[in-house]
């Protein structure tokens, strides 16, 4: 390896090797952006054009009256499961990492065997638990749903952040006579920022991206998520490729933004043994 | 301020670090836990008396269980119910009717009995057992080969692994999606790239021969996971010690041989973690196959995941798509004692090494 790094060519063929994985990579994103510009006539010609053809922003006046009302649904979705996962996520990892309690290993252990449940089982069961406490087709019922993609997950990454916190600063807090509450709300939360965005981040993609679940529990009509509205765009025999395309540009957004915006939590939240689906 | 910061320390050094808790996180099992809170609680007890010390333990442990009350009440109804309600279901004879009473008639073994004779359902299995072992080969070959190219120092690689990670944060059924969009016959990217380049003159029928259709699945999963392969192996890459390779090297070992003796050696814990997690993540994927196939052409790509959905949501069959989750839970399950105990071994490892 270090002798690689002294030969120049060899860096560029190393530079040439990663851009062929990211052209790989990226082609499938590019494609999306490109084919939400073209026409129908373009898309169904039956030749697939490298380079945008005749641009148009025809799919994009289809998807916005046809979707615009999908991705605030979304939105709320999102945002529902990043409160619901910090509200449940954070005092949880907390106690787990700062507090001697005698369920903890049980609790961890749980919380561990809990992501391993396949998403079809609890969905399979939701719908008819969701029927009977009058969840189904609500708000409530998707976002309680979509936390069990998120919550596991997070208490798991934010106890391991806080065994990174000296018992020191919450000691010196109560000394000074901060109850356990106040300890936690001014002196514990404050300090788990940036745990808590990342945490934060991937429960809001979890909750933007559910597919499974929306599919399930929502049954019906009124409230469909985005990813929902680009499936019924999907038929059998005839698919209306622009603006599926035009809908899965805008499903793309978050992800792009968060990407730009919020890298470092997103690098962290993935090393972090992240789980998704 | 992200951006300076990541930069500040030099890109590298963020992922590993926290690469380090990675795999490790889930893991920081009882061990941690017990070493962190002893020593608080002994210290504020020794000073002050032996019942204001009572009183202040016991106030901070009711503390605790109120600050996990949201968290197990989640649990319970969320996972708990969900997966007792479920074997329940798998031995009720459950009817569209049914589901409104709640409960259902006993059935016994019936609904088992049915799944494990039904020719789709033995399908589904096989193709959940292919789909997995192929998914995991894939993404850990490539995953790895990737991993290995990003420890070298080469112009433009940060910029690289930052974006390699961006099929990781598309929503699932957006891939499966595109890929439907990308493997079409007439006007598909990948056929219409074969024929520029003269590999193959007819259009190859990816979605639609039912021989082919699985492998289609399988690659856009592949180009799925990839990323977190290739995070989770670089992080562990990169917290192997440099001392370690350089006397490899001085020994004369040849790049293969160091890293098949030196290097997998050392990350070995990772590597089994990542293909564990790499496992549990392939045997539920759903979206991605409904999004690109639909199970289709004739099951050819139905999977345990998609064929309980068609039973319980589409035939109203509950029992007997809940007896076929229970199928999925067991085969999901298999791996959990191995990762409770791996998860517990490369704590140990990360907070040796980490700190």
């Amino acid at each position: 390896m270090t002798r690689l790094q002294r030969s120049p060519w060899l860096r560029w063929l190393c530079t040439l090797a990663a851009a062929g994985a990211l052209v790989v990579v990226l082609f499938p994103v590019y494609a999306v952006i490109v084919g939400s510009f073209e026409s129908t006539q373009t898309l169904f010609s039956g030749t697939y054009y490298w380079l945008p053809h005749a641009p148009t922003l025809d799919n994009y006046r289809t998807v916005v009256n046809a979707q615009s009302g999908n991705v605030l649904t979304s939105l709320i979705v999102g945002v529902g499961t990043a409160l619901l996962s910090l509200v449940v996520a954070v005092p949880a990892a907390y106690a787990l990492s700062k507090y001697r309690l005698r369920l903890t290993v049980v609790l961890v252990s749980s919380l561990l065997v809990c992501q391993i449940v396949p998403s079809i089982v609890l969905a399979t069961s939701l719908f008819v638990v969701f029927h009977w406490t009058h969840l189904l087709n609500s708000y409530p019922g998707l976002i309680i749903a979509d936390g069990t993609y998120a919550i596991p997950f997070s208490i798991l990454v934010l106890r391991a952040f806080f065994f990174s916190l000296p018992n020191e600063v919450m000691q010196a807090a109560r000394v000074d006579g901060a109850s356990e509450w106040q300890t936690f709300r001014r002196i514990v939360v404050p300090l788990a920022r940036s745990a808590v965005i990342t945490v934060a981040v991937f429960a809001f993609l979890n909750g933007w991206g559910d597919f499974i679940f929306a599919l399930t529990v929502l049954n019906g009509s009124g409230i469909q998520p985005i990813t929902l509205g680009i499936y019924t765009y999907l038929g059998n025999y005839s698919t209306d490729w622009g603006a599926v395309m035009a809908s899965a540009a805008f499903a793309m957004v978050p992800a792009g933004v968060l990407l730009v915006v919020a890298q470092r939590y997103i690098a962290t939240g993935l090393t972090a043994g992240s789980v998704k689906g | 301020m992200a951006q300076g910061g990541r930069r500040g320390r030099g890109g590298e050094e963020v992922a590993p670090a926290q690469a380090a808790v990675g795999p490790a996180a889930p893991g920081q099992g009882g061990a941690l836990v017990v070493a962190g809170a002893t020593a608080p609680a002994a210290r504020s007890g020794a000073p002050s008396g032996h019942v204001q010390h009572m009183t202040a333990w016991r106030k901070r442990r009711i503390a605790g269980w109120l600050f996990l009350t949201p968290a197990i009440a989640y649990i319970l109804f969320a996972f708990a119910l969900p997966i007792v309600y479920n074997i329940m279901l798998s031995f009720e004879e459950t009817s569209p009717a049914t589901i409104a009473h709640f409960t259902a008639p006993f059935a016994g073994l019936a609904n088992y009995r049915y799944v494990l004779g039904d020719p789709t359902s033995q399908a589904a299995i096989v193709h959940t057992f292919e789909f997995t072992a192929g998914s995991l080969f894939g993404q850990f070959v490539i995953g790895f080969a990737l991993a290995l190219l990003f420890t070298l120092r080469f112009p433009g690689r940060t910029l690289a692994r930052s974006l390699i990670i961006v099929p990781w944060l598309l929503p699932l059924i957006v891939t499966g999606v595109i890929f439907k969009f990308l493997f079409q016959v007439e006007g598909g990217a990948v056929n219409q790239l074969l024929f520029d380049i003269g590999i193959a003159q007819h259009p190859v029928d990816w979605l639609d021969n039912p021989h082919l259709a699985l492998w289609t699945v399988l690659i856009a999963n592949i180009w799925l996971g990839v990323p977190f392969f290739t995070l989770l192996l670089y992080s562990a890459l990169q917290d192997v010690p440099v001392e370690v390779k350089e006397a490899a090297l001085m020994d004369g070992a040849g790049p293969w041989q160091r890293l098949r003796m030196v290097i997998v050696p050392i990350i070995l814990p990772v590597i089994e973690v990542t293909l564990l997690l790499g496992f549990v993540f392939t045997v539920k994927v759903f979206d991605l196959v409904v999004g690109l196939t639909g199970g289709g052409p004739a099951n050819a790509t139905q999977l345990i995941t998609t064929w309980s959905y068609n039973l319980s949501f589409q035939q109203f069959n509950f029992g007997q798509g809940a007896a076929l989750n229970n199928i999925l839970l067991v085969l999901a399950m298999i791996c959990a004692p191995l990762y409770l105990l791996l998860s517990r071994g490369s704590l140990n490892a990360s907070s040796g090494a980490g700190k």
